[in-house]
């Protein structure tokens, strides 16, 4: 009976002390998706030549740096409820703020709180590369769509 | 020669050790001993001495209802602060766990130890402060400032079953020391919105699959009510 139990016990320490939930797996805040179409036929996708992204004040995205895409995911800022985007196109740079609201949701242990975007706007935005943006969702909660569509 | 017994059933509790018992015909008789058993969980003051975030009592209690069965209880009351990745979060609470213990330990003339199996209901009434916790997000493009928040969740509940396995040594005349480990599976708890009891007072941190495990170091006393020869 004695053996049996330390046998069971040890087992239990065993099975139970093998779960893990200090990794986060989960989904987090979400990045801005933005989808770049063509100005003269909205629905066909048109790739932009992105020599870089950055926000103001902050050095360039690492992952947009002179490269040709349909697509991008940039985050938005966490302290602030606006963030002021730069986005370079063949030496011509468009400027975009967006404005927000944010509130926290809780994920998990390990994950803590993620943040959701609501009344998602744009604030002001400049036209030299850039035809026309329109938004597609005023609240941003994942990632699983486009956000805005830029039309060049 | 208490000594050496004790000793004998130290070790032989851990290996496994089936010691042979002298079968002689000495003259102790066999008493059995009914009554209250009270004591406490040594490790929790010493834990709220070192910390001062953690603070913890525990008290213990039994009473021997039948040969090998006792009515056993736990009640304590616990603050204590969690700190994970992204959030910080104390929690305050107390809690009561009843159940059974089930002696499966035969002793020798004369001695009353236990190896023990038992089941237990657990509840608890708690609060949790969320004192603060820092935005995920994908990479560290804009560093997130951590938010202070410091909302209390108040008048939360969980309740619980447990298993437990433990076993209480008789050091000196009816002083015991015992060790328990218990393993814990939710019930039912009432969470706080927009945040989740990942500490229960009692019940320790709640995993993933709702289960956990606590364990505790207890010094207790027994109190002899009726003496019985068998």
């Amino acid at each position: 009976m004695k053996k049996q139990i330390i046998l069971l016990l040890l087992l239990i320490i065993a099975v139970t002390s093998c779960e893990k939930d200090d990794i986060c797996i989960d989904a987090v805040t979400p990045n801005l998706i933005i989808r770049f179409y063509k100005d003269t036929i909205p629905t066909e996708l048109k790739n932009v030549q992105l020599d870089s992204v950055w926000a103001i004040n902050k050095s360039k995205l690492s992952n947009y740096k002179g490269i040709e895409t349909d697509s991008i995911a940039i985050p938005l800022n966490l302290n602030e409820n606006s963030t002021k985007y730069i986005l370079e196109n063949n030496t011509v740079k468009d400027t975009i703020e967006f404005t927000y609201t944010r509130s926290d949701v809780f994920v998990s242990r390990s994950c803590g709180y993620k943040t959701i975007f609501n009344d998602f706007q744009i604030d002001s935005n400049t036209n030299n590369w850039i035809k026309s943006i329109t938004i597609n969702n005023t609240t941003i909660t994942n990632e699983k769509a486009a956000h805005i569509n830029i039309y060049h | 020669m208490k000594k050496l017994h004790i000793l004998i059933f130290i070790i032989s509790s851990f290996f496994g050790v089936q010691s042979y018992a002298q079968q002689s015909s000495d003259t102790i008789k066999k008493q059995e001993l009914y009554g209250i058993r009270v004591g406490i969980d040594i490790n929790k003051p010493i834990t709220t001495f070192f910390d001062n975030e953690n603070k913890g009592l525990e008290i213990v209690g039994d009473i021997r209802i039948l040969n090998n069965y006792y009515l056993a209880t736990e009640i304590g009351n616990i603050t204590k602060t969690t700190n994970e990745d992204y959030i910080n979060f104390t929690t305050k609470g107390s809690y009561i766990k009843v159940g059974f213990n089930y002696n499966a330990y035969k002793n020798w003339i004369g001695m009353r130890n236990e190896i023990y199996v038992g089941i237990r209901y657990g509840i608890s009434f708690f609060n949790q402060t969320l004192n603060n916790y820092t935005p995920n997000s994908n990479g560290t493009y804009f560093n997130n400032i951590p938010i202070e928040n410091g909302t209390k969740f108040s008048s939360l509940t969980a309740q619980w079953y447990a298993l437990v396995f433990g076993m209480k040594v008789e050091t000196l005349k009816n002083l015991y020391l015992g060790t328990s480990v218990s393993f814990n599976k939710m019930i039912s708890t009432k969470e706080p919105e927009n945040f989740k009891n990942l500490y229960v007072p009692g019940f320790n941190r709640v995993f993933l699959n709702n289960s956990g495990v606590s364990f505790n170091y207890t010094l207790s006393y027994l109190i002899p009510i009726i003496k019985k020869k068998k």
